[in-house]
């Protein structure tokens, strides 16, 4: 599948998880802060990826799991650890603005439509089972 | 129960309403909703929000003033997200904002509400007053429609 | 009114499918402000679309909840869509056809199909569809100050859940 292939793919699930228009999903549109989403979004996307291409998500794949752990997580801002363990755990998101300002409450705004993307790229080129 | 969604009108014009319901133990479907554990039925806000929309397509049909006002009723849902809970004591106040009419006489709005709660501590500043808060109850997008019945 | 927006079970598969009616009568105190006569029109008592995403958000939920035996609370998240064609008037009945499309320890989400029965004629008839998202409390909720025992499945709902419900 191209690129451009899973890109309007990942915008049909998103207009149909949020209720938003096609032209409002573009690739570095974040899912929080532009298109709206909340946390009951974030399950709603995981299913309907996994029904649009065929893989299974596990929990904390795509979106992290709760990382408000004291070893990550010092008044509520995200420290070294907790940044490293975030980059190993998702690759497929770009943690440079939010390392600037680090703030746990912060996290959900990485995700741009651009990452989930990446995200359906690097599990179709793993043949990640169904 | 009376089927009144709608305590009292904060705002209305034709585009746009804020509404506030209170919720009072006094209504008593909370006894099953759920039992030991009292809120407001999330399907509720949505009606407080449809409420809120005939509202704001009155004060519309009365600024067009062409004729009778038309009944309207709830034919759709897109995108409608719950969130916190609202218990006997709060309130919900409900914001709805016409997005856009379609070709056939319906109408979307979107619509959210949040939860109103009073201060636990009455203090000389805070007397009287009850503390709205930023906890949103429910958010999302609807569509107004006329009545359909099907003839027999 | 008590709070059960449906009056019987028609059929279940567990873990997949779940098919209940709700019955529409004048008998229903609601039904007379929704509507009462007004400068609107006539009085017109109908069933509000809200009460018939409860019957189907409860149809639903009775079905994921027994999906793990009514141990986890289950609790409407989000509706991503609801459509109601057409309406229902008192004397028909409301069928709400409940599937699952997916579940995890997170939540579970649902499609159905809302159809209508007049007895004088034409069987039932498709009037709507929905897509209800629930969330698996427990897990999704912590912090929140909730009760441990499961109030979501009360007794209000054994008189309809009959031989669902684990014996205890």
């Amino acid at each position: 599948m191209s690129h451009d292939e899973i890109f309007k793919k990942v915008q049909g699930v998103l207009v149909d998880a949020l209720g938003v228009d096609d032209d409002e999903v573009t690739p570095t549109a974040r899912l929080t802060t532009d298109l709206h989403a909340e946390s009951i979004d974030f399950l709603d996307i995981v299913f309907r990826v996994e029904k649009a291409f065929g893989f299974k998500i596990g929990q904390g794949e795509l979106f992290p799991d709760n990382i408000n752990d004291p070893k990550y997580v010092t008044d509520g801002v995200v420290n070294a650890a907790g940044l490293a363990l975030l980059k190993e755990k998702m690759p497929h998101v770009d943690f440079t603005a939010f390392s600037a300002d680090p703030k746990l409450e912060k996290v959900s705004e990485v995700f741009t439509v651009d990452s989930l993307v990446k995200f359906v790229e690097s599990k179709l080129k793993a043949g990640a089972p169904a | 129960m009376h089927f009144r969604l709608v305590d009292q009108i904060l705002e209305c014009g034709p585009d746009r309403a804020v509404t506030l319901k209170n919720v009072t133990l006094a209504e008593e479907y909370l006894q099953d909703h759920f039992p030991g554990f009292h809120v407001l039925p999330g399907v509720f806000m949505l009606e407080a929000l449809v409420q809120s929309a005939r509202l704001v397509l009155e004060a519309r049909d009365r600024a067009k003033g062409d004729g009778a006002p038309r009944r309207m009723v709830l034919g759709g849902v897109r995108a409608l997200r719950y969130g916190n809970f609202v218990r006997p004591g709060e309130g919900l106040r409900s914001e709805v904002i016409v997005d856009k009419e379609t070709d056939d006489g319906s109408v979307v709005f979107r619509g959210s509400a949040t939860v109103l709660r009073h201060s636990q501590i009455a203090t000389a500043a805070s007397a009287g007053s009850a503390i709205s808060s930023t906890d949103t109850a429910v958010s999302g997008r609807f569509t107004m429609r006329l009545v359909r019945t099907l003839q027999f | 009114m008590r709070w059960l927006w449906i009056d019987a079970i028609l059929s279940h598969e567990p873990n997949v499918r779940l098919v209940a009616i709700k019955n529409v009568s004048l008998a229903e105190d609601h039904l007379h402000q929704h509507f009462p006569e007004g400068d609107d029109g006539p009085s017109q008592p109908m069933m509000p679309a809200s009460l018939m995403l409860e019957g189907m958000a409860q149809t639903a939920g009775i079905l994921v909840g027994s999906v793990r035996q009514f141990k986890e609370k289950v609790i409407l998240a989000k509706v991503t869509e609801a459509i109601f064609e057409s309406d229902v008037f008192p004397g028909q009945s409301i069928r709400y056809d409940a599937k699952i499309d997916r579940i995890d320890d997170m939540g579970a989400s649902t499609i159905g199909t809302i159809s209508r029965f007049d007895h004088r004629g034409g069987g039932w008839i498709d009037i709507g569809r929905t897509e209800i998202i629930f969330s698996h409390v427990d897990q999704n909720r912590a912090g929140l100050d909730l009760p441990e025992h499961n109030f979501v499945f009360g007794e209000n709902f054994r008189a309809i859940l009959g031989g669902l419900l684990p014996k205890t």
